[in-house]
């Protein structure tokens, strides 16, 4: 910005200079005035019109707004124009060195034309200017609106990996307020699971991409916990053929994860089978996570669950809408998820 | 003594709750259960005074199954966390605890239920399942029959008509009564599929065939199962923004 600024300096003078130069040939040659008097013609002239750029870039600057940007400064260089073609001719008509009638009427007789001159010029710099001064305006409107949205999106999915946590923590913590008791060395064990199961909560937080291994750690983690609050009602199956350098967003499984097992355990009062399959192909890992329901029963609630949130965080990272699929038969409820490889 | 059931998911969540009643010798915990259909059962076989009552439990969740219950025993709900819930116990001064269960608060809230006079709270808990905000609309309505739980899918109902304190489910099974007010189904089933027509009947929008002009202000609906139910002014307008006519 500031070498542009700088650039923009030179290249004015650099202008004006060769602006003054045209002058004093046409003056002296094409009319064939004499040489003093077209120097100083020239010069009056053009000090006068540097002068009135510079206050016309100073107007435009100082309009508050870009609402009739354009008719502003046009108004504006007309004015500037009119003063500066006055304060021209006044000046040259008092000074001491511009003698001679001949001059001093050929001054009046081309004030029209020097006006229109002077105006071509404060035309093309104030629309110059103001042009300049909208680009700049919507650039950073531009710029803060990314920011904004880039923020909001973070907030967003920090409150969706987040949604989830509560409730398991709170049961996790009242298991292990019962083991106390009756099993003090099973609820050590389970403090050390939750904290292992918090801690790598913590840790992923910041990560945005985790590999499938480090994610299906996690989720054992997780599943040792269930374990313990569910006993033996609890099953779970993994099927792996994923591919090792598989990645993944974390906080995606685990929630359906835990709907699944709410949604098998909370329909039956037997055990359940929760069957987990990971499947690599091609530029896709698809992980289908299949749980046992009872048709009958309905969710007392609809079959939502934390689903939308899925949805949402997918559309976020992804831009993609067909990443989460739910599934219902006669006796099995399938959410499937979709995470493309390579991004 | 005092008569306690327990009914939670969770076994290690009963098995806390049992070892701090230990210190109380004047009660008797009866039973155990681990979800909404057997906690019914329980409680109308052993007549308990108090219940330990989880709300998120397998099959029908606490709520539902109090609302089966003719005169409830006192209750005190153990939770996790869940706003829902919690804001209606506060609303309607009805005893909880939450998880993780600590013995302060534990001994808290038996002391309490102890020296009040009154061990009778059906009226509080009725008031409370009445004014408890759901979180999302209800799929389904859960019904006594015969000493038997029923629980009807919403697709199921054809329509509700209200009578006294009792609603009556219509549908293609067979019509059940269950003590419930229409208001309060109104307010617990999704308003896109359900309209309370009348002050009297509430139908699922699907089941509407057609309607016609019947006394001045009034319409008829003629449903899909070949009832005819009355549409009052309100219901008509209600019924208009619905389906954009």
């Amino acid at each position: 910005m500031r070498t542009i600024k700088k650039n923009i300096y030179w290249v004015s003078v650099v202008v004006l200079a060769i602006v003054l130069a045209i002058h004093v040939y046409i003056l002296y040659v094409v009319l064939g005035m004499g040489w003093k008097l077209a120097v100083t013609d020239a010069v009056v002239n053009s000090a006068i019109l540097g002068l009135g750029i510079w206050g016309l870039y100073l107007i435009i600057n100082a309009y508050p707004t870009t609402a009739a940007m354009y008719l502003y400064s046009l108004a504006a260089a007309l004015v500037v124009s009119g003063l500066s073609v006055y304060l021209v001719c006044a000046v040259l008509d008092w000074w001491p060195g511009t003698t001679g009638n001949d001059y001093l009427l050929w001054l009046k007789k081309y004030m029209a034309l020097r006006f229109l001159y002077i105006l071509i010029f404060n035309c093309w710099v104030s629309t110059n200017t103001a042009l300049r001064k909208i680009l700049n305006v919507s650039e950073s409107r531009f710029q803060q609106h990314a920011d904004a949205s880039a923020l909001l999106k973070e907030a967003e999915l920090f409150k969706l990996r987040q949604q989830l946590q509560p409730h398991f923590l709170y049961n996790s913590l009242n298991s292990i307020n019962a083991l106390i008791n009756i099993e003090p060395e099973r609820a050590q064990d389970m403090v050390g699971k939750l904290s292992d199961f918090l801690r790598s909560s913590v840790k992923r937080e910041s990560e945005n991409l985790l590999k499938i291994a480090d994610e299906l750690e996690y989720l054992q983690s997780y599943l040792d916990i269930e374990s313990i609050r569910f006993g033996d009602r609890l099953r779970i199956v993994f099927e792996n053929d994923y591919d090792e350098k598989a990645m993944i967003p974390p906080f995606l499984i685990q929630p359906i994860l835990e709907n699944a097992i709410k949604f098998g355990l909370y329909g039956t009062t037997g055990s359940v089978l929760i069957e987990i399959s990971l499947k690599s192909s091609g530029q896709i890992l698809t992980i289908a996570i299949k749980n046992p329901y009872d048709k009958d029963m309905r969710s007392s609630t609809g079959t939502g669950f934390g689903l939308n949130g899925i949805r949402r965080r997918l559309w976020l990272i992804y831009g993609r809408n067909d990443l989460l699929e739910v599934n219902k038969d006669e006796q099995f409820f399938t959410t499937t998820l979709k995470i493309p490889q390579n991004v | 003594m005092y008569k306690v059931i327990l009914i939670d998911d969770e076994p290690l969540a009963r098995q806390l709750v049992l070892s701090l009643l230990n210190n109380y010798p004047q009660f008797a915990v009866l039973g155990q259960c681990g979800d909404g259909f057997e906690g019914f059962k329980m409680i109308q076989e052993q007549k308990p005074d108090l219940i330990f009552l989880d709300v998120q439990m397998p099959r029908l969740n606490g709520f539902e199954m109090l609302e089966l219950i003719d005169n409830p025993p006192s209750v005190i709900f153990t939770t996790a966390f869940d706003e829902y819930a919690l804001k209606a116990f506060e609303a309607n001064a009805v005893d909880y605890l939450l998880k993780p269960i600590v013995k302060d608060r534990f001994d808290k809230a038996i002391n309490r239920w102890l020296s009040s006079s009154v061990k009778e709270s059906e009226s509080k808990i009725s008031a409370m399942i009445e004014s408890a905000p759901v979180e999302g609309y209800q799929h389904r309505i859960v019904v006594k029959d015969k000493g038997m739980i029923r629980i009807i899918p919403g697709s199921d109902i054809h329509y509700v008509e209200a009578s006294d304190d009792y609603i009556k489910i219509f549908t293609a099974g067979g019509s059940y009564l269950k003590k419930a007010t229409l208001s309060h189904l109104e307010q617990t089933l999704d308003p896109q599929q359900f309209v309370r027509v009348h002050r009297s009947f509430l139908i699922p929008v699907s089941q509407l065939s057609r309607i016609e002009p019947y006394e001045k202000e009034s319409h008829i609906a003629l449903l899909h199962c070949g009832a005819k139910v009355l549409v009052s002014k309100a219901g008509m307008s209600k019924l208009k923004g619905l389906l954009g006519w």
